[in-house]
């Protein structure tokens, strides 16, 4: 089965997420970087198809040479080959672009399947493998938490309000990941597949390379821009009621400022 | 929150001061790049924040149990344990020829920080079995290797280290486990160890003890002691696992690592234990002092470990916990309450944590560097150099890692208050654990005696020679910096209040005073330690201060505001300014000592021996 992982790159979830002085973008300097999550849980289902039918898994991702990292990762898991989709036109490209690049890098590998996370924990925009699957003409099964194949069939189970739903489809697919970690458990990179990771081969691709045009790529062809970034709004601190009161006292106090300040009583 | 090691601390050891990836000259590393280096790390912080850490304290509180004979860890510790083995970990810096993975000591170090800082309990088990595979490797028959150290080493077997006994401790050369000589050349074992930590488990099928034993007719003593490889389970020509007559009498229960099994071992109490010599007869010592090194740096790190986690936690909670009006404001009480991380005197609390801990981390790191030079090095010189740093850096490194590293526990749980003594929050477990390590593997006034006894006078005193000559190579860079000069200066009159003291120990070891040196060993090895890490630091200022400028630099910030911005931005300025505080704390506040304990020493008071036993107290 040839199977394809796209995958992206993100900040740690753990860290601590900075807006730069261009209000546009967040502080990358120093920022530590891992695979977005979802797109783990991807490869551990891909892996896992892999390992009962046999064949091919390759990683794609695009960005800047640090996304290498995250590539050498998946293969350390045990992906077997990797593209990194790079060009200079592509900085300014919108959401939309880069996906285009993206799919045209995967089918490229000729895959049966692509899979993808559901979203990433950066943006947060949930669009990707939606957009793809429509790109590449597929059907989509969106937020699979289990994922099985006769080699044929695909057949997922997505949640829903309240249970599960099943939804299965012939191959060519695109299915997106959602589920936990719990639910996935992607596999650690060990040591031997770490070592074995600097020998796969890693394809780096341009924009020509991928059969597509720069020009159709420049700042003037972005449909979505972001304007500006701000941070969720402080907390305002909790207000303990003492002023020197007896008990009844503030009670009384208390009912007044939820009457009154508070309005909910 | 990540709040286990100070990864961006430990890359700038590995990295920028001691340039782990200038390794791969050497062909024993030449697979080796930083790429790699650097996801191996991410996967060990991977495994230690995802599977180890959530074992910690339900391991803790579990404990190990003890019911006929066997012996039982929590359950949640199988988990780690196996994801360990699987994904290569145990022997990760051992040559592949024997299973190992090939990396450099100093990376499975850098990687214990994570792992043993999530969790040392769980981490003895492998680290026990690690040392045990190792004499093996060394001294092992061929036989012996194939049966056992393959399936150690790929942490299907475990391994421990036997030498307690309860007339045996500290002088290991008392004891009285007897091997008595089989006609079929294997000895038949006899006696009972102590404390054997992860003596007995159910985390693998069979264990595999190396026992200290006496054969028949050895000389008393340490030269009398011979080291046997004794399964649990013998396996037979078919492979069938046979009973070996080794029994749990039982474990102890005790302040810390719960999970850590400490075990009473009796063997051939039907005269039914079969050992097998390693190396030869009466070379046991020998044997054992062979990895002794490592096993005690191993120890160190458990120390540095658990400052790592309880510094970081202290860390995060003095920056959530609010008490308190600012300074400026103390007597207003309308005054907002800040963050206890606000207060002087918690920030010096965390500025002690944050340059001791980094301190140490420099420490345990160089000495693992230096270990990976004497395995690498194809020049005897080197070799011999290097070899010689260890030697003198091990009691130092297990004796401050563990000292010092239960200081930072103790001062976590001062941060943190009364929450700080409440099960509730995680830092006491660190203290409880962390106290053990500066017991075993001998304690830590042991340790000062090899360094006094022993390490200062090995080749006539030639290994602190070329120790303070490697310093002053380094340090010749470092004297034209400078914005340090005032912190070389200090570094300078410690440094010479330690030769002083080196002088004094040499000059009374040779007169009938030779005692004064036995009673201040252990200030002395602590003084070795501060001027250690006092260097270390400064060093690291050095670098840290170069890096700072080029940063200033490249975003054009000439004066105090535009510093202050860019401190306030960017993430590796703020870092870099860490670094140089760490090394400006610890000068002046640690270091400035050194002048006053050399005193201590050189004034030869000696009343902790005239004094009489009875004179101590009247009970
Ligand atoms: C949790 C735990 C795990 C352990 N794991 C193992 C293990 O796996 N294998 C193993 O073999 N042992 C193990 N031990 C035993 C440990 O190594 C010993 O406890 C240690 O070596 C000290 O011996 P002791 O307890 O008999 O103390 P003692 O030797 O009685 O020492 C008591 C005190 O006297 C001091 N002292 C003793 N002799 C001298 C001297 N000559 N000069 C100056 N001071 C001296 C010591 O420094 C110490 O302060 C473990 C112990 C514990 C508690």
């Amino acid at each position: 089965m040839n199977i394809v992982v796209i995958i992206k790159q993100t900040p740690d979830t753990e860290s601590v997420i900075r807006i730069a002085p261009d209000n546009k973008s967040i502080v990358t300097e120093g920022l530590k970087w891992i695979i977005n999550p979802y797109d783990e849980f991807a490869i551990e289902a891909a892996l896992r198809l892999k390992s009962k039918h046999g064949g091919n898994v390759t990683v794609v991702t695009y960005g800047p040479p640090r996304v290498v990292e995250a590539l050498r990762t998946a293969l350390a898991m045990g992906a077997d080959d990797a593209v990194h989709v790079d060009d200079p036109a592509m900085k300014t490209a919108d959401f939309l672009r880069v996906t285009r690049a993206l799919a045209a890098a995967a089918t490229e590998c000729d895959p049966e399947i692509i899979l993808m996370g559901s979203r990433a924990v950066d943006y947060d925009q949930g669009q990707r493998g939606a957009i793809v699957a429509e790109m590449l003409g597929w059907p989509h099964l969106p937020l699979a938490v289990s994922l099985e194949s006769d080699g044929k069939v695909v057949t997922i189970e997505r949640p829903i309000e309240g249970g599960k739903v099943t939804l299965e489809s012939p191959l060519p697919v695109l299915v997106t990941l959602g589920g936990s970690h719990a639910i996935w458990n992607p596999r650690y990179a060990s040591l031997p597949g770490i070592m074995k990771a600097k020998k796969k081969p890693l394809k780096a691709r341009k924009l020509t390379d991928l059969g597509l045009d720069p020009a159709d790529f420049g700042p003037e062809t972005a449909r979505i821009r972001i304007t500006s970034l701000e941070m969720p709004p402080q907390r305002a601190a909790g207000r303990m009621i003492d002023d020197g009161l007896d008990t009844e006292g503030k009670a009384r106090e208390l009912v007044r400022v939820l009457h009154e300040e508070a309005r909910v009583i | 929150m990540k709040l286990l090691a100070d990864e961006r601390d430990i890359k700038f050891v590995l990295h920028e001061q001691l340039r782990i990836e200038e390794l791969s000259r050497y062909p024993r590393f030449s697979e080796f790049s930083r790429e790699i280096c650097d996801m191996v790390l991410d996967q060990a912080e991977k495994l230690a924040e995802k599977e180890f850490y959530p074992t910690n304290r339900k391991g803790d509180e579990e404990g190990c149990t003890f019911e006929d004979g066997q012996v039982r860890v929590p359950g949640c510790f199988r988990e780690p344990y196996r994801l360990y083995c699987e994904g290569g970990w145990l022997a990760m810096a051992d040559p592949p020829e024997v299973g190992g993975q090939g990396f450099p000591f100093l990376l499975g170090n850098a990687c214990l920080e994570f792992l043993g800082s999530a969790n040392w309990a769980v981490m003895m088990y492998p680290g026990l079995t690690h040392g045990a595979a190792r004499l093996l490797e060394r001294h092992g028959s061929r036989e012996l290797q194939d049966i056992y150290m393959y399936r150690m080493y790929s942490g299907e077997w475990a391994g421990t280290m036997c030498l307690t006994e309860d007339v045996a401790g500290s002088d290991v050369g008392s004891l009285r486990t007897k091997a008595v000589k089989r006609e079929d050349g294997s000895y038949s074992i006899s006696g009972q160890k102590i404390f054997i930590s992860c003596g007995m488990h159910d985390l693998t099928e069979n264990i595999v003890h190396m026992v200290l034993a006496r054969t028949e007719g050895a000389p008393r003593g340490a030269k009398g002691i011979s080291i046997f490889v004794v399964p649990r389970l013998l396996p037979r020509e078919d492979g069938i696992l046979e009973d070996n007559d080794v029994r749990c009498a039982g474990i102890e229960k005790k302040l810390g690592i719960h999970g850590s099994s400490t075990c009473v071992l009796n063997f051939g109490e039907n005269g039914n234990c079969r050992g097998f010599l390693l190396g030869e007869e009466n070379a046991g010592m020998r044997i054992m002092f062979d990895m002794m090194n490592e096993a005690r740096l191993f120890v160190g790190m458990q120390g540095l470990c658990h400052a790592n986690a309880a510094y970081l936690h202290a860390l995060q909670y003095a920056k959530d916990r609010i008490q308190g009006a600012p300074v400026e404001r103390m007597k207003d009480p309308f005054a907002p309450r800040v963050p206890i991380i606000q207060h002087p005197d918690v920030r010096r609390m965390l500025m002690f944590m944050k340059s001791s801990t980094e301190g140490m981390r420099a420490l345990m790191h160089l000495a693992s560097y230096c270990i990976d030079r004497v395995r690498a090095a194809q020049d005897p010189g080197e070799r011999e150099r290097f070899q010689g740093y260890v030697d003198l850096l091990i009691p130092i490194c297990k004796s401050v890692g563990s000292d010092l590293g239960f200081r930072v526990c103790e001062t976590a749980i001062q941060v943190y208050g009364g929450y700080g003594y409440s099960r509730e929050y995680p830092v006491e477990q660190f203290l409880r654990d962390c106290k053990i390590a500066s017991i075993y593997e001998g304690t830590n006034g042991i340790q000062a005696l090899d360094l006094v006894g022993r390490k200062l006078t090995l080749k006539r005193g030639q290994l602190v020679k070329n120790a303070l000559a490697a310093i002053d190579e380094i340090l010749a860079k470092v004297r034209t910096n400078f914005n340090l000069r005032d912190m070389v200066q200090i570094y300078d009159e410690a440094q010479e209040s330690l030769i002083q003291v080196t002088k004094f120990f040499a000059l009374k070891g040779m007169t009938d005073e030779f005692h004064v040196p036995l009673l201040y060993a252990k200030p002395y090895l602590d003084l070795c330690g501060d001027v250690s890490m006092g260097f270390l630091l400064l060093w690291q200022a050095h670098l840290a201060d170069r890096r700072l400028r080029e940063i200033y630099r490249d975003h054009n910030a000439s004066d105090d505001v535009s510093r202050g911005k860019v401190l306030r931005e960017n993430r590796s300025a703020a870092f870099y300014f860490g670094k140089i505080a760490s090394a400006r704390f610890f000068i002046n506040q640690v270091l400035t000592q050194a002048g006053g304990r050399a005193r201590s020493i050189m004034n030869n008071d000696k009343s902790a021996l005239d004094i009489p036993d009875h004179g101590f107290a009247l009970v």
